[in-house]
């Protein structure tokens, strides 16, 4: 294998990955922007994409079809949790909230495991991706390519919502001053249930476009959420831009440090993390401290 | 009444009450973070693994005694927490907590390659409960070990008495409710707060220390998240800010889990409801409520 052929085949593999990771930091981040929320279960949330997708894509025999029912579903899922339970705590201090979402983790967890088994579940890739294409001579899986071309119209989607929209331009005045977006007259609350469920519903299309390549497993959501929880926070908590960059360079990390030191994979990303907490310990994008 | 249990229990339960004590202790050390420093640790469970595979470790590959190898393995755990804590506490409210995370993670990732000092993901197994010389030998029994867990959480309990009723647990609180005030007033909050840690880290290792020749067994689960997740539930459930909330906040979890595994194999489920209910509706767990309920008699007693 030639040296550029490698290094474009492992590039994209870090690409689809980092799409991966996307899809979950910037939820966390969105959530914890607005709502100052750090959301322990959005791993689970990740999870149940990926089982409410198998699912929606055995009974209609499409992948498209899961792609679009099971994030809604997971927002859902998302709000209504928001709705009853997040609610009541906004007044206490944040702690509470990584120990309730801790515990709702437990709970879907569970959930999941009762109503879908133990066993990891097989999910086919749509037809058209299903193969392998050449790049510069190496095979390379189509799925991967995907994932990376997903990863980058989402990422474009959610920067033009944040943009251009009036929900957008909302969410970014609630995350700078919330009293100030309510007297303006603006129901904050409802602001919240949209954004949490927009940041779950993320978390769900990841899990469904992460299936057919990882399986539908109990154990995804353990290893996805620490991922996640170090993007956001190199990226800085609450940053957009931070958590794309953040997930580009764990990624890039994570592929190229298996490949060149394999028993120390596991820990480039921590040791990048305290490097950059350590420089900047609000983040690479983050405001404060 | 703790001490007679022995002569009266059966033995399941003896084994249930001596795991109910080294979770406690476990459960206290945390409580030096949460509850009285408001340093909310997502990575305790690195203190409990580390302390258990270091005595473990001890009690494998050397001949020293299980009452010298369980404090050496939390002087240890207390050691390496200061480098933990240095640099831990560059980050203040949540990052802090992702940080104490990341390196409970990274100790995980350790346990899990390091396959010629910790087993891998076999764990180290066959642990001895070694006994030392001058009689001692009485500790490696069922009861007498019992007795030992029960020493240690005393002596503990004590010291930790002592500690947040001294003028170090009045800046603790201090930095628990004004951090900004506490450096204003000319304390060098960054130190007390790395020798806190170093303290919750020691004793968390001696549980931790203590369970490896219990179990006779140290695994990577004893240093997983969700580990640390547990004991944060028994803290809080319990009643954070108390020395005495945490135990009862682990004995609760305990028996809950062991009660519920009976019938239902989704414990789990109902466990995260009941935390759930916890933290909504009595922040200030088991020990809030019963003071609460017995009001001035059991108010005095914290």
């Amino acid at each position: 294998m030639s040296l550029l052929a490698f290094f474009v085949t492992q590039s994209l593999n870090a690409l689809s990955q980092a799409a991966l990771l996307f899809f979950l930091g910037v939820g966390l981040t969105l959530i914890f922007g607005i709502m100052r929320i750090v959301n322990f279960a959005h791993g689970t949330l990740y999870m149940l994409g990926a089982f409410v997708g198998y699912s929606v894509a055995r009974l209609t025999g499409s992948f498209w079809a899961a792609l679009l029912l099971a994030p809604l579903a997971v927002g859902l899922v998302g709000m209504l949790f928001e709705f009853a339970i997040l609610r009541r705590l906004y007044q206490r201090e944040a702690s509470a909230f990584l120990m309730v979402t801790f515990g709702l983790a437990l709970v879907l967890g569970e959930i999941i495991r009762l109503a879908w088994g133990p066993d990891a579940l097989q999910v086919e890739a749509p037809q058209t991706f299903a193969g392998i294409v050449f790049l510069l001579d190496e095979p390379f899986p189509t799925y991967r390519l995907f994932l990376a071309g997903a990863g980058i119209i989402v990422a474009v989607t959610i920067w033009q919502f944040l943009d251009r929209t009036r929900l957008g331009l909302l969410i970014r005045a609630a995350s700078q001053n919330p009293e100030m977006v309510s007297a303006l007259g603006t129901d904050v609350n409802l602001l919240r249930s949209a954004v949490f469920g927009i940041g779950c519903g993320l978390a769900g299309i990841g899990g469904v476009l992460a299936a057919p390549l990882v399986t539908a497993s109990v154990g995804m959501a353990a290893t996805m959420i620490i991922d996640a929880f170090v993007i956001v926070i190199i990226g800085g908590m609450g940053s957009f831009l931070g958590s794309l960059i953040a997930a580009l360079l764990v990624a890039f990390t994570q592929v190229f440090g298996e490949y060149y030191l394999p028993d120390l994979a596991l820990a480039f990303m921590y040791l990048l993390m305290l490097l950059v907490l350590v420089v900047r310990p609000g983040g690479l994008l983050g405001k404060e401290a | 009444m703790l001490a007679l249990a022995p002569f009266a229990l059966p033995l399941y339960a003896m084994t249930l009450l001596t795991e109910a004590l080294i979770l406690g202790l476990f459960a206290m050390s945390l409580d030096l973070m949460v509850g009285y420093t408001r340093l909310l640790s997502f990575g305790h469970a690195a203190a409990f693994g580390f302390g258990a595979y270091a005595s473990g470790w001890l009690l494998l590959h050397t001949q020293i005694s299980m009452l010298c190898a369980v404090p050496l393995a939390a002087l240890l755990a207390g050691i390496v927490a200061i480098g933990v804590a240095w640099v831990c506490t560059y980050a203040t409210g949540v990052s802090f907590s992702m940080l104490t995370l990341a390196f409970a993670q990274l100790l995980y990732a350790i346990a899990f390659k390091w396959t010629s000092v910790t087993g891998g993901s076999d764990g180290l197994a066959g642990i001895p409960r070694r006994p030392g010389p001058f009689g001692f030998a009485a500790f490696g029994s069922r009861a007498g070990f019992y007795y030992l867990t029960l020493i240690a959480l005393t002596a503990a309990f004590a010291f930790c008495r002592a500690l947040v009723h001294s003028p170090f647990g009045a800046v603790l609180r201090g930095i628990r409710e004004n951090e900004a005030k506490t450096l204003a007033l000319g304390y060098n909050t960054r130190l007390y707060k790395i020798a806190v840690v170093a303290l919750a880290y020691a004793l968390g290792g001696l549980a931790g220390a203590l369970y490896a020749p219990f179990a006779g067994f140290a695994n990577t689960e004893l240093v997983f998240w969700l580990f640390s997740g547990q004991v944060l539930i028994m803290v809080i459930v319990g009643g954070s800010g108390t020395l005495i909330g945490p135990i009862l906040g682990a004995a609760f979890f305990l028996v809950v889990e062991h009660q519920l595994s009976n019938y239902t194999e989704a414990w789990a489920l109902f466990f995260g409801l009941i935390f759930i209910a916890f933290v909504i509706f009595a922040p200030e767990g088991i020990w809030g409520l019963l003071t609460a309920r017995f009001g001035r008699a059991g108010g005095e007693t914290r």
